[in-house]
């Protein structure tokens, strides 16, 4: 068997005892480096330009918006009573399940020894550290005095003689989260020092190599250096995995500790997970779907890879639909009667339509990933991928704000509506992400170049046989 | 890149059979599991109390059943992920998988109490409302779902389900054995994925049935979970356990080797963490959210001066703590003695578990010593049953599925 | 093929190859020569080199561990002192000690800091960042980053020798071999880079240094608002213009036909302090005034929309009928509080007219000040029945409100005044003593007294607002038993208290008269030292 396997083959089949590669074509190392590199050397194209222009007045927007809410108070949002996390606790839940799926590829496919994983897993971890800025940035304008944010650090205050109160869940989520996003970015940035060697090595303007020779602290490739780095990278993996356990469960803490009819189910931990996983896989699927086009990495993100993240995503998508339906079962099951009503209230009160949106999107239509004429068309999977995130993020919708519209207080009931300024931020929050997104596509390698080579040389190796 | 395997030993390689001298187990396993749980059940049942009897003989069901289904679990998602590396020791899950069949039998008895009035089960009691107060409408409506017609009829789907997913992987595989048709991983693969659907709902409700409604009115969304998560635990252990009384006695020798324990070690560390990181979260949001209706199966468990509070504690010190300590080292997941070790340790304290899950509702405490030994004597017995009957199945069957196409690359598998 | 420069430094000798496969053979002939200071660089990990070049496992794992176990600690230590200890605190009903509530922290943190053991401990033992490498300066070493291979022996391996290395390793199957030398670049930082850093270190100390300023200077500035703070308060004020209501007047009458809680007032004469049916007698326009003043829709006959015009007949309507007879208002009767007291002599007793009283020596009585005859009809006696319960509130409200400028024996020498007079305040006006004749009740009826309370006099502010009622009238009956106090005989108490009040007064006395000797004696040390 040669490595001469004719670009285009459908590597979507594997018959058992074989294993379909995951590098296509012809490729060499030095293939894999220079359609790697070629994408933040070569000028923007037309297309980034635009798409940059584009995020970049959405994010200045974000921007407008925070100061005008910091400038009139948190009233320019729809949070009324009695629904006083509105959108921007939606929107905070929604980025940080986004970025979960970054962490989930790199760590936990990495020590299921799942090799697609390195084609993906820079832009997704990338994806993570941007979704969870976005996601950081809603609970720190939420907080109302935002530049008091800091009160919530432990740190011997003068002012206020007093710490911060460990027992609450809001708190368990500030330590959540900024451990989150530190550790990402360790992992992101500790998984790029080589490539950014790469970049390196292949600049030939002198403050590009100086720019690139910091970030990349003189890596030489020595093989001492590479078997550090990669017990550092195995125990960075092994301690990211629980983390992207905790982060989302310790977000479904916030709501689950309380008392507020569904809210309070045991299963939340579990099912957010879930959730999150999903809604992530979704996003690096509508990112890199696109990319692989634009950047001509047809060869290195293959349709096999695409497809393993649809299986991923129906597998995810049914344990969502499982675990609504326990809900389900169980608030009739355990005859309480709020929480009977709250889920009754979810399907068939006034948010009917949202609770109906998010099913159709969750639940039903990552169905049609059964079918691998659906797992393996790129338009098809973007098309589903966008349905998964609408539905997701109405999955967060209808969780914190039925809830809280109707619960035990019939005389405190309400309707929750968006101003502008809500709309704004969630689009806005679209540009700032989109706007990190593409610049680290135009500076940074966009995938990972060593493991791909890594893998290249196992295949290599697997299919010329044992020649030494 | 030292030992290479490049061969494959033929099907009837002594290596892939069951080594005689634990075939010749089966049959006194058997009858004296059979002794021991009729003793068992009997003990509970007269020298205690119907209800504590009977509870024991649950648990002790429970606690295979778990594994079985667990193994199942396991079998089904290594045909989905198109495992390799796991190929060697799918064979011990298949068999493992089969004590559905023998367990679906050994539920009559739980049956036959329910038909019976008996009082294993609290929500068959007829006078419940005016004994608790609860609310009478609620009550109603739960009895509309918990009553025998309708367990009896779910636990026949359960059943039906398990034992038709047993039958067709693990015929399908042993067919493989025979035929080697590469075809038949091919059609276990596809199925996998429904399979794994219909095994998780059927488990998680059959969970909520058999276990959570001991106590009626309580209820947890995740306790299907929890019982999954020790399943999966108790799966990973057993396997390790038999493959490493395997090789002792002469079997896969050379096919199990170090970087399988150190995979399977790593699922155990792994399931110890998860095990944790659900009951932790179970527990944590009724302590937190504090809601009577929830806290009283918990309460039960933690009344100051009740016997449960110290198994509350064995449990989060040594089902938690120490294992997760005791397998994080690699060197440890990487000595098959260890392995071995920790597989047993961790098997005993799921039964700890169930145990904890279960007997607090038979209301008697441990039932002094009497009640002890019946406890112990039931899933002994159980647990010895099964064995033999596990080792009368392997005897026809081998314990590799000696002709899968993946078999070459999981003996040459290894760790990063 | 070596044909670098042979005056620098050689630090060892480097051999390129194109594949795993002859590295790895590379590796173990050089390995098994007995080499030991050998290495390679590769542009991703190679399996099998470790066994190859004969490289240790790492210790890192337990670097990573250490970190793990300190953030566990740290977490636990820190949330048990702060909320068990140090600020025990307690929320939704869980103990100080919420162990289970202190678990996701702890497990936050220990994955925290097992994270950071393991990226910088990666980057100690690798002793990363290295900028300077001697392998940089190898013309082709470039491509290790891309798709080559070098190994790499070093000149202080115990058998290295640079002829027969590089024998060795041309028979390896490699195609370049070359000695790697000092790496002789300049050392020194760009100078740009070194301006730009420069500056932005300058730049960012500024607000530093601002912060620094402002902490240790003050200023008679109001408080700079970076951000708002909620320091501005939405709410109106009197007399602030609204922009919810048509009428723009943020006050509100009430709703007609209502009567707000605690507005009812029925009885006009203890409202006012004033004997309304004399005065009707002596001034009736000033009686009906006073009347509508105190009626409950009073600001109702305000509003703007009627103030233009003359007031119809038919808006008497939601007067009430006590005082229907009322024809058109006075325009100056726009704010009763001002108009009720004392019309007779505005300019004097109306706390907002101050400026033809600011001098302070022109009011040192009350009637002396006044230039106009009083002739109301004031009320002579108190009307409510005075028991010992009134008194005692009367004493509450005086020591709460009075006492501060009258001070609490009524002498007109309160603290306000102590450190007024003390100051110096030019525009002060001394409260006036309680026991001057003038306020005594045969001068300076009950009513009278109310009336000042209510409404103030010169300096003082009416408290009207403030004390109730019924408390006014209280204080007005403490300050007659504080003015019988001041000329009490020890007749006037019961037999059986005497004995105590002697005893108390013998003790006051003492420790007034020990305090005079201390301070004589002060003031006399103080003026030996000066001397």
């Amino acid at each position: 068997m040669s490595l001469a396997i004719v670009n285009g083959l459908d590597n979507t089949v594997e018959r058992p005892g074989e294993r379909a590669p995951l590098v296509l074509g012809d490729s060499t190392y030095h293939t894999i480096t220079e359609s790697v590199c070629k994408i933040a050397e070569n000028p923007p194209s037309k297309a980034w330009i635009i798409g940059f222009l584009v995020s970049a007045t959405l994010a200045s927007w974000f921007g407008v918006c925070i100061a005008w809410l910091f400038y009139t108070g948190v009233g320019v949002w729809g949070n009324r009573s009695p629904v006083f996390w509105g959108w921007p606790i939606v929107n905070f839940v929604f980025w940080v399940g986004i970025g979960h799926a970054g962490t989930l590829i790199s760590a936990i496919l990495f020590i299921f020894r799942q090799d697609w994983r390195t084609s993906i897993n820079r832009a997704a971890e990338a994806m993570t550290i941007f979704a969870v800025v976005c996601a950081g940035t809603f609970p720190g304008i939420h907080v109302g005095r935002a530049w008091l944010a800091f009160w919530l650090a432990p740190y011997p205050s003068l002012n206020l003689w007093m710490w911060p109160q460990f027992r609450s869940p809001l708190l368990w989520d500030v330590f959540a989260v900024s451990t989150y996003g530190t550790v990402s970015l360790l992992f992101w940035y500790m998984g790029m020092v080589p490539d950014l060697a790469t970049f390196r090595d292949r600049s030939k303007n002198k403050w590009r190599r100086m720019a690139y020779g910091i970030l990349s602290l003189g890596w030489s490739g020595s093989s001492r250096h590479w078997m550090r780095y990669e017990k550092a990278y195995a125990l960075l993996a092994a301690f990211a995995a629980p983390l992207v356990l905790s982060v989302h469960t310790i977000v479904s803490f916030d709501f689950a500790v309380s008392q507020v009819p569904g809210w309070h189910t045991t299963i939340f931990p579990p099912y957010f997970v879930a959730g999150a996983i999903f809604s992530g896989f979704a996003m690096v699927l509508t990112l890199m779907v696109p990319a692989r086009t634009i950047f001509s990495l047809e060869k290195l993100i293959t349709i096999r890879h695409l497809e393993n993240m649809c299986k991923v995503i129906l597998a995810t998508g049914s344990i969502v639909g499982l675990a609504y339906g326990t809900e389900f079962f169980i608030a009739w099951y355990g005859q309480v009667p709020a929480e009977m009503f709250a889920f009754t209230n979810r399907a068939f009160g006034p948010y009917w339509w949202a609770y109906w949106t998010m099913v159709t999107c969750n639940v039903i239509s990552p169905q049609l990933f059964w079918v691998k004429k659906f797992r393996t068309t790129p338009w098809i999977i973007v098309l589903i991928s966008i349905f998964v995130n609408i539905g997701m993020w109405f999955e967060r919708f209808v969780i914190v704000v039925t809830s809280l519209s109707r619960d035990y207080l019939p005389s405190a009931w309400g309707y929750f509506s968006p101003t502008w300024v809500d709309w704004s931020m969630l689009v806005g929050s679209f540009g700032l992400f989109f706007t990190l997104f593409l610049l680290f596509c135009r500076f940074m390698p966009v995938i990972n170049m060593a493991e791909v080579k890594a893998t290249l040389a196992q295949q290599i190796h697997m299919t010329h046989g044992d020649d030494h | 890149m030292s030992e290479h395997v490049t061969k494959i030993k033929p099907a009837d390689d002594p290596a892939f059979k069951l080594p005689t001298a634990l075939g010749a187990l089966s049959v006194p396993l058997c009858v004296g599991g059979v002794i021991a749980l009729v003793i068992g059940w009997m003990l509970g049942c007269f020298a205690v109390d119907y209800r504590f009897g009977m509870s024991a003989y649950l648990t002790a069901l429970i606690y295979c059943l778990t594994v079985a289904l667990g193994s199942m679990f396991f079998v089904l998602i290594q045909f989905l992920t198109r495992a390799g590396w796991s190929v060697v020791v799918r064979r011990i899950a298949e068999l493992l998988m089969m004590m559905v069949i023998p367990l679906a039998v050994l539920f009559v008895p739980i049956l036959v109490s329910v038909w019976s009035g008996g009082t294993l089960y609290e929500w068959t009691n007829a006078n419940f409302v005016e004994e608790t107060g609860f609310d009478d409408g609620a009550w109603k409506a739960k009895t509309g779902y918990l009553n025998p017609q309708w367990f009896t009829i779910r636990a026949i789907i359960y059943l039906g389900i398990w034992i038709g997913l047993a039958l067709y992987y693990f015929r399908g595989s042993s067919r493989q054995d025979e035929t080697g048709e590469r075809t038949i991983t091919e059609r276990l693969q596809a199925r996998s994925g429904p399979a794994l659907i219909l095994l998780s709902l059927s488990m998680s409700f059959a969970m909520f049935d058999w276990v959570m409604s001991l106590a009626p009115t309580w209820f947890s969304t995740m306790f299907g979970v929890y019982l999954f998560a020790g399943s999966m635990l108790a799966t990973h252990c057993a396997i390790a356990v038999a493959s490493y009384v395997l090789q002792k006695n002469g079997a896969l020798r050379d096919e199990v080797t170090v970087e399988h324990y150190h995979d399977l070690g790593k699922y155990i560390f792994g399931f110890v963490f998860f095990w944790t990181y659900i009951s932790f979260s179970q527990y944590m949001l009724i302590w937190y959210a504090n809601m009577p209706e929830e806290t009283e199966w918990f309460w039960d468990r933690h009344t100051p001066g009740s016997i449960w509070v110290y198994v509350s504690l064995v449990l989060i010190f040594f089902h938690w703590m120490l294992p997760f300590a005791g397998t994080m080292s690699r060197h440890v997941r990487r000595n098959p003695k260890l392995v071995c070790f920790w597989g047993c340790y961790l098997l005993v304290m799921h039964f700890v578990d169930i145990y904890w899950i279960i007997m607090p509702e038979a209301e008697q405490g441990m039932g002094g010593i009497i009640g002890i030994l019946a406890s112990l004597l039931c899933v002994l017995g159980m647990v010895g049953l099964m064995g033999g009957l596990v080792l009368m199945k392997a005897r026809q069957t081998g314990v590799v599925p000696a002709r899968d196409p993946r078999l070459l690359e999981s003996l040459q598998f290894h760790n990063i | 093929m070596a044909e670098t420069n042979t005056n620098k430094r050689v630090h060892g000798i480097v051999a390129e190859y194109t594949s795993v496969d002859s590295l790895l053979k590379a590796s173990r002939r050089i390995r098994d020569a007995g080499y030991k200071k050998i290495d390679a660089f590769t542009p991703f990990p190679v399996h099998g080199i470790d066994e190859a070049l004969g490289i240790k496992p790492t210790v890192l794992p337990w670097i990573a561990l250490a970190g793990g176990l300190t953030g566990t600690i740290t977490a636990l230590v820190m949330q048990i002192f702060m909320n068990t200890i140090d600020y025990p605190y307690i929320i939704s009903g869980k103990p100080y000690l919420s162990l289970p509530a202190f678990m996701p922290v702890a497990f936050e943190l220990t994955v925290l800091f097992a994270s950071f053991g393991a990226f910088f401990g990666m980057w100690a033992l690798n002793g990363l960042p290295r900028f300077s490498n001697p392998m940089f300066t190898d013309p082709r070493f470039d491509r290790a980053t891309d798709d080559r291979f070098f190994l790499y022996i070093d000149a202080k391996d115990d058998r290295f020798d640079a002829a027969g290395v590089e024998r060795l390793l041309g028979e390896t199957g490699t195609e370049y071999i070359n000695q790697v030398v000092a790496d002789d670049s300049p050392t020194t930082i760009p100078k740009p880079l070194i301006t730009i850093i420069t500056i932005v270190i300058a730049l960012s100390i500024i607000p530093a240094l601002i912060v620094a300023k402002m902490r240790v200077t003050t200023s008679s500035q109001p408080r700079f608002h970076i951000f708002p703070d909620m320091d501005f308060s939405p709410a109106k004020d009197l007399q602030m213009v609204s922009t919810l209501f048509a009428d723009g007047r943020s006050m509100r009458p009430d709703v007609p036909g209502t009567v707000a809680r605690g507005q009812l007032n029925q009885d006009l004469d203890f409202m006012t302090g004033i004997d309304v049916e004399e005065l009707s007698r002596i001034d009736l326009p000033r009686a009906q005034k006073l009347a509508r003043a105190y009626s409950p829709s009073a600001l109702l006959d305000d509003e703007p929309k009627t103030a233009d015009k003359p007031m119809a007949a038919g808006k008497s309507d939601a007067v009430p009928d006590a005082i229907e007879e009322v024809k058109a208002p006075d325009a100056a009767a726009s704010i009763p509080a001002e108009t009720v007291p004392e019309p007779t002599k505005p300019a004097t007793e109306n706390p907002s007219n101050q400026p033809s009283l600011n001098a302070a020596e022109k009011s040192d009585s009350v009637d002396t000040a006044a230039p106009v005859v009083d002739n109301t009809p004031w009320l002579k006696r108190n009307p409510l029945v005075i028991d010992n319960e009134v008194l005692q509130q009367g004493q509450l409200q005086f020591n709460i409100y009075c006492a501060v400028c009258h001070g609490a024996n009524g002498s007109g020498n309160g603290l306000v005044n102590r450190r007024a007079q003390k100051i110096l305040a030019t525009t002060w006006t001394p409260p006036s003593s309680m026991h001057d004749e003038a306020i005594y009740s045969d001068k300076y009826p009950d009513g009278k007294l109310f009336n000042t309370i209510t409404n103030g006099v010169r300096k003082m502010p009416g408290y009207g607002a403030q004390i109730p009622v019924e408390d006014r009238w209280a204080i007005v009956a403490y300050v007659r038993a504080l003015q019988r106090s001041q000329n009490a005989s020890l007749d006037l108490v019961p037999a059986d208290q005497r004995q105590q009040i002697q005893e108390r007064k013998q003790a006051i006395d003492k420790a007034l008269a020990e305090q005079a000797e201390q301070e004589k004696k002060k003031a006399a040390e103080a003026a030996a030292k000066k001397s």
